[in-house]
C-alpha cells in the first residue's frame, strides 16, 4: 500500500518515503497497548520516546505540525532501537518498523546523520575497511588489551572494550559430522540428505565470532544440509536501511542476492537475527527495481534462520558425555527474531536438545537488550539503562550461560556481564549445540 | 519559560517537564483521540515526595490540572485544556505485597498486569481486569473505577481498593479508606471521581486468589439476537459466570486478522465466551449447563478450551478487540453504556439499525453478563460527512440506551466524551448534588476542571461566577 499523499500532507513531504507509508500510519488507533512492549519508553518514561508517541510525531511532520529539521523531534525518532517490540503487541497490525525507516529516510534529507554514525556506516559498506577494522579489533581482544581496558578505564568508554572481550572463544574443537554420537542412537550418515545451503557469514559474525560460524557449519552438516560458500557475498545493509541510508542498503542487497545466486544454495542460512530480518526484506527493498525485484523476491524466500533449520530436523540430540557438569541456561529473544521474523520456538527447541543443560526462562525475554544495531556505541546512555532490567533479570535466573542468536546482543549482553563481573556467558544457541557434538564424537 | 515551569523543573528536574508544543502533541489525547486538547505544559514527577510538591506547587500558583496514567482512557478524561498535565506513569514501584493478608500496596503508575505478574509467585491476582491491563494503570484504574471481563464475578475497581493516601489539589495529603471502623467511606466517593477529587500518591489493593480451576468455553451463533438471548437466560438460571463477553462478527474479523488470531469462527455472527471458575466441585456442572442454555438459544457449536494456552488466546482476542479495529478504519468511537441484560437482544438490532439508517457500520464486543454495552463505531474523521454521521448514530444509540432503562457509562466515565449525555439522564439537584460533593475535595475546582458534571448544572459555580 502507498499513496495517499493527498489530504493534510505538507508539500515539502509530499513524495516522501514516510508519506508513502502513510496508510500504515493509519492503523494507529491509539489503544497504548505498544507502551509497556516499548523498552525506550519504559526507560526514558516519555511518552514521546514511545510507539504510540512516535507515531504520532510523524503525523505531525507530515501535516506540518512539526518542521522537518525540529531537533528534539529528530532526537525521539533516533532514539527508537528498531526493535519492534511493539509490532508484537499491535492488535491493529500497525507497520511500525517500515514507518520508522521511512521516516529517518525522509529525514535524512533534512538532517544529515551525525558523523560517527556516518562514520561507522561508511566502514559497513566497504568490505576491506570493515575487514581490516575487526581484525585490528581481534588482535585487542588476543593480546588482552581489551579486558584490560574494560577494567580500567571509567563505565562509558570501557563498553566498547567489555564488548570486544566477551567475544573471546576458547580454542575450537573441530569434529568429523559423520562421527557424532546421538542420544537417539542414531547416526549422521542415516540422516535424509536435506539439501545445498549457504551462509550468510556477515561482517561482525565472520570477524568476532568466526567459530560460531564454524558452529553453524557444523551443526547444520550433523542435521543433513550440504554447506555451501557464496564468495563475494557481504554486510547485509540492515544498519544503513534502520539509519535511513535506503540506497546504500540497496546496492549492499543486490551485490548479497547476486553472491547467493552464483552459489546455488537451497536456502540461504542466517545466524544473526539482524542480517535475517533484513534478508527476509530485500523483496521489499527492491520491489520498485525491475532489473532486480523478481530476483530479490527469490532471495527472500530462501532466507531462514539457522534454528529454524536445526528445529526442523530435530534436531538430532547429541548423546551426554558423563564428563560434563550440568549447567543452567537462560533464553534471551533477539527482537530481530522474535518481532521482526516472528520465530520463537526454534531457538528453544535447539537449547531443549542439549543432554547437560536445564532451561529456566528469563523474565521479559521478549524485551530489547538495548544493543539494536550501532545504537549501543551512538546512545550509549540510553542503551545502558534498557540493559540494566535485562541484567537484572539474568542475575536472577542464576544461569550459568544466556543463549541469544544475535552478534550485537551476545556482544551488549555479553559485555554488560563482563563489566558487572558476572559469572554468567552470553553464547549463541547454535555454539552450545556444537560443543554438545564435540563431547559426543566417538573416541578414536 | 513561565515561573510555573521553573518551579516544577526544579521539583522533578528539566527533562520531565515538557512545555514545547511537539512535545506535548504525544500528551493531547488519551485512547479515543477524537478529544484532543492541548496541554500548556506537562510534568512528570518520579517519587512521591515530587508528586506531593508538585501538587501543592501548583496549588500555590492556583493553576489547574489533569492527572494522567498511561492514556488508555476511553472518555477523553485526561486531557488537559491548556492546562497542566500531571503524568503519573513514572511512579510504578510495587511498595509492598503481603500474601497472608491477600494485599498490595502501589503507587498509582503501576501497570495492572504488572501487578498480578508480581502476585503470580503467591498464586493470588488483582482481579479486575479490563481489556487494556497490559497498559493501563492502577491509579487510572482507581479514577475511573475501572471494569473488565471478570467484574462481573469479582466485582469492579471499587471492590477491590482497601485504602489510599492521597493528595487532595490543595496539597494537603489525606487517608481514604472504607470507613470499616465507623465514618463515612471517603474512599467510595474517590473511586470513579475521575481525577476530580485528588491524586493517589498510593494505594493498597485486595489481591485475589487463583482459583482451583477454570473452564473457558466459546459458543458460536448464527444471530446475534440467539446469542444476546443466550447471555440472559444464563444469569437467570442463577449461575454466576466469572465473565460472559460478546463479540459480533466485525470484531471477529479484525481480531482473527491480527497477532491475536484465537481461532474464533469468523462466519459466526457472534460469538460468546464464558468463564467459569473456583473451586473444581460442581464447576463442570455449571459448565454443562452453560453450555446447554447456549444450544437451547440456537448456538451451531460450543468449544470449550482444552489448556491453559488455549484459554490465554481467547482472552487475549477478546481483550485486544478495541486495537484491533484499526484495521476496519483510522479512527474510532466507542460507546459504554449499560442496559438491563433484557433488553440485549432488541437493543442490538435497533443499534445496528441506526448504524445501518446513518450508513455505518458498528462492531459490537461488550461484557454481556453485566448488559454493558460497547458499540464501535469505526470511521475516517478527516472525512466531515461521515464524521457528522457518527456523531449522530452516536447520540441517537445513547438516548435508545437511556430509555430502555439503561445509563451512560459502565466503566470508562463520563470525561468529556459523555458530558453531553449527564443532564439527560440526572436531574439538576441530582448534578448539584454532584457539584457539592466535589467542593469537599476540591472547593477550588482545579482537579480535572470540565469532566464529568456540566459546568452549567453547578449552580454553586454559577453564584461565585456571578460574583466574580
Amino acid at each position: 500500500m502507498s499513496g495517499h499523499t493527498g489530504s493534510g500532507v505538507h508539500p515539502t513531504l509530499a513524495r516522501s518515503p514516510l508519506a508513502m507509508a502513510r496508510a500504515g500510519l493509519d492503523r494507529c488507533v491509539h489503544c497504548g497497548f505498544c507502551l509497556p512492549a516499548c523498552p525506550t519508553y519504559l526507560a526514558l518514561e516519555d511518552e514521546n520516546d514511545s510507539p504510540r508517541g512516535r507515531l504520532l510525531l510523524m503525523g505531525a511532520l507530515l501535516e506540518g505540525q512539526v518542521r522537518v529539521d525540529d531537533a528534539e523531534t529528530g532526537r525521539h525518532f533516533d532514539q527508537c532501537l528498531g526493535c519492534r517490540g511493539c509490532e508484537s503487541a499491535c492488535p491493529s497490525g500497525v507497520p511500525y518498523g517500515e514507518l520508522i525507516e521511512a521516516t529517518r529516510t525522509t529525514l535524512a534529507v533534512h538532517r544529515p546523520l551525525p558523523v560517527v554514525a556516518r562514520a561507522i556506516l561508511s566502514v559497513f559498506a566497504e568490505l576491506w575497511l570493515l575487514r581490516g577494522l575487526l581484525g585490528a579489533a581481534r588482535l585487542v581482544r588476543g593480546s588482552g588489551l581489551a579486558r584490560l581496558a574494560a577494567r580500567l578505564l571509567p563505565r562509558r568508554l570501557a563498553m566498547p572494550f567489555a564488548m570486544l572481550a566477551s567475544t573471546a572463544r576458547p580454542a575450537p574443537r573441530p569434529y568429523d559430522a559423520t562421527q557424532v554420537r546421538t542420544a537417539a542412537g542414531t547416526d549422521s550418515h542415516a540422516m535424509p540428505d536435506r539439501g545445498r545451503a549457504a551462509l550468510l557469514t556477515g561482517c561482525v559474525m565472520e570477524s568476532l565470532f568466526t567459530e560460531t560460524n564454524r558452529a553453524t557449519e557444523r551443526t547444520l552438516s550433523v542435521n543433513g544440509w550440504r554447506m555451501c560458500a557464496a564468495d563475494e557475498q557481504g554486510c547485509c545493509g540492515a544498519l544503513h536501511a534502520h539509519a535511513g541510508d535506503r540506497e546504500t542498503a540497496r546496492s549492499l542487497a543486490r551485490r548479497n542476492i547476486a553472491a547467493f545466486a552464483a552459489s546455488g544454495a537451497d536456502v540461504i542460512v542466517m545466524n544473526s537475527a539482524g542480517c535475517g530480518a533484513m534478508c527476509r526484506e530485500y523483496g521489499h527493498l527492491l520491489a520498485d527495481d525491475p532489473q532486480w525485484a523478481a530476483r530479490a523476491a527469490a532471495f527472500a524466500e530462501k532466507v531462514r534462520d539457522v534454528s529454524e533449520l536445526l528445529a526442523e530436523a530435530g534436531p538430532r540430540p547429541p548423546a551426554a558425555s558423563p564428563g560434563h557438569a550440568r549447567e543452567t541456561i537462560t533464553y534471551d529473544a533477539p527482537c530481530h527474531l522474535q518481532h521482526a521474523q516472528r520465530i520463537t520456538a526454534p531457538p528453544l527447541r535447539v537449547l531443549a536438545a542439549l543432554p547437560d543443560a536445564q532451561l529456566v526462562p528469563l523474565q521479559d525475554s521478549d524485551q530489547c537488550c538495548g544493543s539494536a544495531g550501532i545504537f549501543n556505541l551512538l546512545r550509549p546512555e540510553v542503551a545502558e539503562r534498557v540493559l540494566a532490567p535485562k541484567l537484572q533479570h539474568i542475575a536472577a535466573t542464576g544461569a550459568a550461560v544466556v543463549a541469544t542468536g544475535n552478534p550485537g546482543c551476545l556482544m551488549q549482553i555479553g559485555g554488560g556481564l563482563e563489566l558487572s563481573g558476572a559469572a554468567c556467558r552470553a553464547r549463541h544457541p547454535v555454539e552450545l549445540l556444537d560443543a554438545a557434538y564435540a563431547r559426543a564424537v566417538r573416541p578414536d | 519559560m513561565t515561573a510555573l515551569a521553573t518551579t516544577l523543573e526544579r521539583i522533578v528536574g528539566p527533562t520531565h517537564v515538557l512545555s514545547r508544543p511537539a512535545a506535548l502533541l504525544a500528551y493531547r489525547s488519551d485512547a479515543l483521540p477524537g478529544h484532543r486538547l492541548m496541554p500548556s505544559l506537562a510534568v512528570m514527577p518520579g517519587t512521591r515526595e515530587e508528586l506531593v510538591a508538585v501538587v501543592r506547587a501548583l496549588a500555590a500558583d492556583g493553576t489547574p490540572f489533569v492527572a494522567r496514567g498511561a492514556g488508555t482512557g476511553l472518555s477523553g478524561g485526561a486531557l488537559a485544556d491548556g492546562i497542566v498535565l500531571l503524568g503519573l506513569h513514572r511512579l510504578r514501584r510495587i511498595l509492598a505485597i503481603d500474601p497472608a493478608a491477600r494485599t498490595a500496596t502501589v503507587e498509582p503508575g503501576v501497570v495492572n498486569a504488572t501487578l498480578t505478574r508480581a502476585a503470580a509467585v503467591h498464586g493470588l491476582h488483582y482481579a479486575p481486569d479490563p481489556s487494556s491491563q497490559t497498559a493501563c494503570t492502577i491509579g487510572g484504574n482507581i479514577a475511573e473505577n475501572a471494569g473488565g471481563p471478570h467484574c462481573l464475578k469479582y466485582g469492579v475497581t471499587l471492590n477491590h481498593v482497601r485504602r489510599a493516601t492521597v493528595v487532595l489539589p490543595s496539597g494537603e495529603v489525606v487517608e481514604l479508606d472504607r470507613g470499616d471502623d465507623g465514618g463515612y467511606d471517603l474512599l467510595g466517593a474517590f473511586v470513579g471521581s475521575e481525577g476530580c477529587f485528588g491524586v493517589v500518591v498510593d494505594a493498597t489493593v485486595q489481591l485475589t486468589p487463583d482459583p482451583q480451576q477454570v473452564i473457558t468455553l466459546l459458543a458460536d451463533f448464527l444471530r446475534v439476537r440467539d446469542a444476546a438471548t443466550a447471555t440472559s437466560r444464563i444469569i437467570a438460571a442463577g449461575i454466576v459466570p466469572a465473565a460472559l463477553e460478546l463479540m459480533d462478527q466485525a470484531t471477529i474479523e479484525a481480531v482473527e486478522s491480527s497477532v491475536y488470531a484465537a481461532g474464533y469462527p469468523r462466519d459466526a455472527a457472534a460469538v460468546l465466551l464464558a468463564e467459569v471458575d473456583g473451586p473444581s466441585i460442581g464447576l463442570a456442572d455449571d459448565a454443562r449447563a452453560i453450555e446447554q442454555l447456549c444450544r437451547e438459544a440456537g448456538a451451531r457449536g460450543v468449544r470449550v478450551a482444552t489448556d491453559a494456552g488455549e484459554r490465554a488466546r481467547l482472552w487475549q482476542g477478546r481483550k485486544k478487540a478495541f486495537g484491533a479495529m484499526g484495521r476496519v478504519a483510522p479512527h474510532l468511537v466507542v460507546q459504554d453504556a449499560v442496559v438491563p441484560r433484557t433488553a440485549l437482544a432488541d437493543l442490538l438490532e435497533e443499534i445496528q439499525a441506526i448504524g445501518a439508517a446513518h450508513r455505518l457500520r458498528v462492531c459490537n464486543v461488550f461484557h454481556a453478563g453485566d448488559g454493558n454495552l460497547h458499540p464501535n463505531i469505526p470511521y475516517d474523521a478527516d472525512d466531515p460527512d461521515e464524521s457528522a454521521r457518527v456523531h449522530r448514530a452516536m447520540g441517537e444509540i445513547m438516548a435508545r440506551c437511556i430509555a430502555a432503562g439503561g445509563t451512560i457509562t459502565g466503566e470508562h466515565g463520563v470525561g468529556l466524551d459523555k458530558l453531553a449525555y449527564m443532564e439527560s439522564l440526572f436531574t439538576a439537584e441530582t448534578l448539584d448534588a454532584m457539584c457539592a460533593l466535589r467542593a469537599v475535595f476540591d472547593p477550588e475546582r482545579r482537579a480535572n476542571p470540565g469532566k464529568v458534571v456540566p459546568v452549567r448544572s453547578c449552580r454553586e459555580w454559577h453564584a461565585t461566577a456571578a460574583a466574580r
